[in-house]
């Protein structure tokens, strides 16, 4: 038993460790953000006089809003197109196990491990063809075929666990494979769903190398392209950075502290079928 | 979709890669002579193995603490503690990456945290400019990797650990077994597809990455943490170099099936 | 037979058609040869040969404009001419000028702004991105000008800079050197500027020895900031001429010469002596600027584009010299280039975008704002009107350093400009070596004109 209470205290003190770790980092930025604006603040230091008119300075100059309105218009583009094709691609071949499913099958498992870097310089000139570039469907089409075979695997490894006796059942009563599609197979998918939701808003959200190739303008990236962009104007102040940094993360971290349940098991079972 | 934005662009990037083109003016046929570059030319071949470096931050490093910290908790995986640690541990994941290179850079500065640390355990020989020394530039970007990812492992693994029977640690105990062996004969085993999983998201974060040095060092100094996705970036859009780019970037795909498959094959094979 | 399909072969059927749309297609479309040879854009000078008919009309204009972050003048400027010109609005986007190098062939040609920051113009002008300005030149009086102020933007049908037609102009001409912080100065006892490198040398001797960092300079990342004090030392060994010869790609033009050897090396004794700030290869250009206006450092090497922000935050407390030359009365050199702005050949407001050139160039007000805000010397005749600046400031110290460089004929292009990626590309990477002692002087020098001449045979 002492054996056992020694585990835990390593255990604990571990775990403290590892969230100290973590944490100290944003501590680090959100105090440096308090310091007065333009100066060179040294370390982890708390300023005599924390100056939190930096949040509202950096709302202003990063053009928050603005920022915030581009990137829920490209999350709103790319997350419900792919969840839409992704399931009804998942269930052609985790349901319906269609003809030479096997090799558009493998297809996709390739895809899904395709670093982006490899496929961008093409992606630059085809969407420069299309005349799309510097507009969000430069960011927003591309993600959506991004996103597919994560999406279809996902989906897939749903629709294979679902019992076949379901659709015969179904299908005793005459549904046609779409009303099967609908009524039976996407309500019982609702959790497989949501989690496949949350990740990409989350991955869409952070986009980062699509919108700093394929869209100049930061008022029309994602949060994440715009950060870039921002710390090439405000690198100059230190502060005022930190402040931005900061006021861009907010809102996926609220999103996470809000929904933090249904993220860590979106995430770790995520990682788990990628 | 698939096919417009992926699937093409893939084929493409094969065609481009024979090619020398500027992206504007006519482009030449010019064979294999952009791969020949990519494994001669050391402005191309030094990422490759950079990114393979950067394997052992972001890769081993998170694996192995996080097999070690999950081992050490496993006991206390119920607690409240480990529920606080559970929502923690995974702000590194939700920040987009640019975030963590901004605030790495900052820590990693002349006057940022980590020297202050250092100054204050008597360690100060040993502070400077960690992203703007040669031979620290590219450990310190990997150290960024590792923070990003140390937590999503570590979850992960401690997940997975939850899923073995206590019986079989009961049955150990009373065999006398000791944690060492506890660990070597039960967790490790049944970890296989955990530990696989991690190692693939973290390989291809490793061979892919991008944002994190893009922010921190630009691939300098010199071009001692230049990695394969920037190198593809600069090859493109700065050198215009449309074939050499698509060149490094086939280079790159097929680098990482011929990681990612082995391992995969290797952890996978109980099912 | 068909007619009694059973609903799972329909289903089927179904999901194969699904399935199929969305891998198949258009995979396989178009195996030719990516890219086609420049359409015919026009060689020619474009716009009308008379000034009276180059103007911005009368009917709204928004005109597109892509300018560099961090300096103001450009939307100063812009600001007052939408005042004096209500019918013509600007849209602006800005981007670091690294960023904007990176950019400029592909934005100019996908997504053409009216006016445009450019680096290096040579590339840009082979592949017939930038407007020819001959003829605005000629409507305006333009060719009256300086010569020098309008060489860097002139090339040739050979691909040489510095003659031939005019593809680009600017908001004024920028001229760099070593600006100081007049407090540490005076604590180590200099009084006047170096007059000798020998004396440079000494001081920061003098300043290493009192525990004060004689030079900042950014010089991490993607910037080489090293090529500033490198240039300089160029200078003060050999002739800027042929400097310019190899910036501009005469035939034959060669950086790795025994002048810019001995500059090289002596470069290299200051950073072996630790006159720089140990950690330079960390800084960008930002760091620097708030490390020096914060007082920890006794130089930078920088340019005048500083002068009114420095005369702002660190009002009477910062100074200028140029940098001084290997013998006492010896003519003094420095990187002097105009702030170049060009028209994309597929701008759709050429005629307004020359006129804006014009304008800032002689409008009285528009000269005042370049001097107060951007604090270097206006474009223009040598006549032109020259507004009054206060002594003991940065500016008046600039501007006056500016007239020296002119009476030397001194004024040099930056080497990063010889080519496109030179900087980036060989510079930087060379020179951030330099620092570690990864690479020497005369190594440095070869694969800089290694690099050189592979980027000008693509």
């Amino acid at each position: 038993m002492i054996v056992r209470q020694r585990e835990t205290i390593t255990a604990k003190v571990l775990l403290i460790l590892l969230m100290l770790i973590t944490v100290l980092p944003f501590v680090s930025l959100f105090v440096t953000a308090l310091h007065p604006s333009g100066t060179y603040p040294q370390g982890i230091s708390w300023p005599s006089q924390p100056q939190w008119s930096n949040f509202a300075d950096a709302f202003t100059a990063a053009n928050m809003l603005q920022l915030l309105k581009s990137s829920s218009l490209i999350v709103l583009g790319v997350v419900p197109a792919s969840v839409v094709f992704g399931t009804m691609a998942g269930f052609a071949f985790g349901h319906l196990r269609v003809k030479g499913h096997r090799w558009l099958f493998l297809l996709f498992v390739l895809g899904l491990t395709l670093p982006f870097e490899g496929i961008l310089t093409p992606l630059y000139f085809q969407v420069r063809d299309m005349g799309l570039l510097n507009t969000r469907w430069a960011i927003i089409l591309p993600l959506i075929g991004l996103f597919m075979p994560f999406a279809v695997l996902w989906m897939r490894a749903h629709f294979v666990n679902v019992p076949e006796e379901l659709s015969e059942a179904a299908r005793v009563d005459g549904a046609s494979t779409w009303q099967l599609f609908w009524h039976v197979h996407v309500p019982i998918a609702r959790p497989a769903l949501s989690s496949l939701g949350i990740l990409l808003f989350l991955w869409t959200w952070n986009q980062f190398l699509l919108a700093i190739v394929l869209v100049d303008d930061p008022g029309k990236r994602t949060m994440a392209g715009a950060l870039g962009s921002f710390q090439g104007q405000f690198g100059t102040n230190i502060p005022l950075l930190c402040a931005g940094s900061l006021l861009i993360m907010a809102p996926t971290l609220i999103v996470f502290l809000i929904f933090q349940r249904q993220f860590v098991t979106a995430l770790l079972a995520g990682s788990v079928k990628g | 979709m698939y096919a417009i934005f992926v699937l093409r662009p893939m084929i493409v990037s094969v065609q481009y890669s024979f090619y020398k083109w500027n992206g504007i003016g006519a482009s030449t046929w010019v064979g294999f002579d952009n791969y020949l570059r990519v494994f001669t030319d050391p402005d191309l071949l030094g990422p490759i193995g950079n990114a393979f470096k950067l394997i052992v931050f972001f890769s081993f490093v998170p694996v192995v603490l996080g097999l070690a910290i999950a081992a050490t908790t496993r006991q206390i995986a119920e607690s409240r503690l480990a529920s606080v640690a559970r929502t923690v541990l995974f702000l590194p994941q939700v920040i987009p990456l640019v975030a963590a290179g901004i605030i790495w850079t900052w820590l990693l500065s002349s006057t940022g945290l980590v020297n202050q640390v250092m100054d204050a355990v008597g360690l100060n020989s040993l502070t400077r400019a960690w992203l703007g020394d040669f031979s620290t530039a590219l450990p310190a970007v990997g150290v960024i990797g590792a923070w990003v990812l140390l937590g999503l492992c570590t979850l992960l693994l401690l997940a997975g650990i939850s899923h073995i029977d206590p019986a079989l640690y009961e049955a150990a105990r009373l065999d006398g077994a000791g944690p060492w062996r506890e660990f070597l004969s039960i967790t490790l085993p049944s970890l296989r597809q955990e530990i696989g999983v991690c190692v693939t998201v973290t390989v291809i974060a490793a061979l892919a990455s991008f944002d994190i040095v893009y922010i921190s060092t630009q691939g300098g100094p010199g071009n001692s943490s230049m990695v394969p996705g920037l190198e593809i970036y600069y090859q493109a859009f700065t050198e215009r170099q449309v074939g050499a780019a698509s060149a490094l970037g086939v280079v790159l795909m097929l680098l990482v099936l011929l990681v990612v498959l082995p391992i995969q094959w290797v952890t996978k094979e109980r099912d | 037979m068909s007619h009694h399909s059973s609903p799972a072969r329909a289903a089927r059927l179904w999901s194969t058609v699904a399935a199929a749309a969305l891998v198949g297609g258009t995979v396989i479309s178009g195996c030719s040869a990516p890219g086609a040879d420049p359409a015919a854009a026009p060689t020619a000078a474009a716009g009308p040969t008379q000034a009276s008919e180059v103007t911005c009309g009368t009917d709204p204009v928004t005109m597109k404009g892509y300018f560099e972050t961090g300096f103001p003048l450009p939307k100063n400027l812009t600001d007052e001419f939408t005042k004096q010109f209500p019918n013509v609005k600007w849209d602006v986007r800005e981007d670091q000028f690294a960023v904007i190098t990176q950019n400029a062939p592909r934005v100019l040609s996908d997504d053409p702004p009216d006016l445009m920051r450019l680096p290096q113009v040579s590339e840009l002008v082979k592949d017939k991105l930038l407007l020819n300005l001959d003829n605005y030149a000629k409507a305006f009086g333009w060719d009256a000008w300086p010569a020098s102020q309008l060489a860097q933007m002139r090339v040739s049908a050979d691909g040489t800079r510095g003659t031939g037609p005019l593809y680009a102009n600017g908001l004024n001409f920028s001229l760099t050197g070593l600006f100081y912080n007049k407090e540490l100065a005076a604590k180590i006892g200099m009084t006047s500027a170096p007059t000798t490198l020998a004396e440079l040398d000494a001081v920061l001797a003098k300043a290493k020895a009192a525990g004060i960092t004689p030079i900042d300079q950014f010089n991490g990342g993607a910037t080489g900031g090293l090529a500033f004090p490198l240039q300089n030392l160029m200078a003060a060994y050999g002739e800027t001429g042929a400097i310019n010869d190899w910036i501009f790609q005469k035939p034959g033009a060669t950086i790795d010469t025994p002048s810019n050897l001995k500059a090289a090396q002596h470069l290299q004794k200051w950073i072996t002596k630790g006159y720089f700030a140990d950690d330079i290869n960390s800084q960008d250009y930002a760091a620097m600027m708030s490390a020096f206006i914060g007082g920890k450092a006794l130089f930078i090497f920088d340019g005048d584009w500083e002068s009114g922000n420095l005369d702002k935050q660190m009002a009477g407390k910062a100074g200028f010299f140029l940098m001084p030359p290997s013998q006492a009365g010896g003519k003094q050199g420095a990187m002097s280039a105009p702030l170049t702005y060009g028209i994309s050949a597929k701008s759709a407001h050429p005629d307004c975008a020359a006129f804006f050139l014009n304008w800032v160039a002689t409008n009285q007000t528009a000269r005042e704002i370049t001097v107060s805000v951007g604090g270097s010397h206006p474009m223009g005749p040598s006549d032109a009107y020259m507004p009054a600046v206060k002594a003991g400031t940065v500016t008046a110290a600039t501007l006056e350093a500016g007239a020296k460089v002119g009476k030397d004929n001194g004024a040099m292009d930056f080497i990063a400009n010889a080519t496109g990626a030179i900087y980036a590309k060989s510079w930087t990477p060379n020179l951030q070596k330099l620092v570690a002692s990864k690479q020497t002087p005369e190594g440095m020098l070869t694969s800089v004109q290694k690099d050189y001449e592979a980027q000008i045979a693509k």
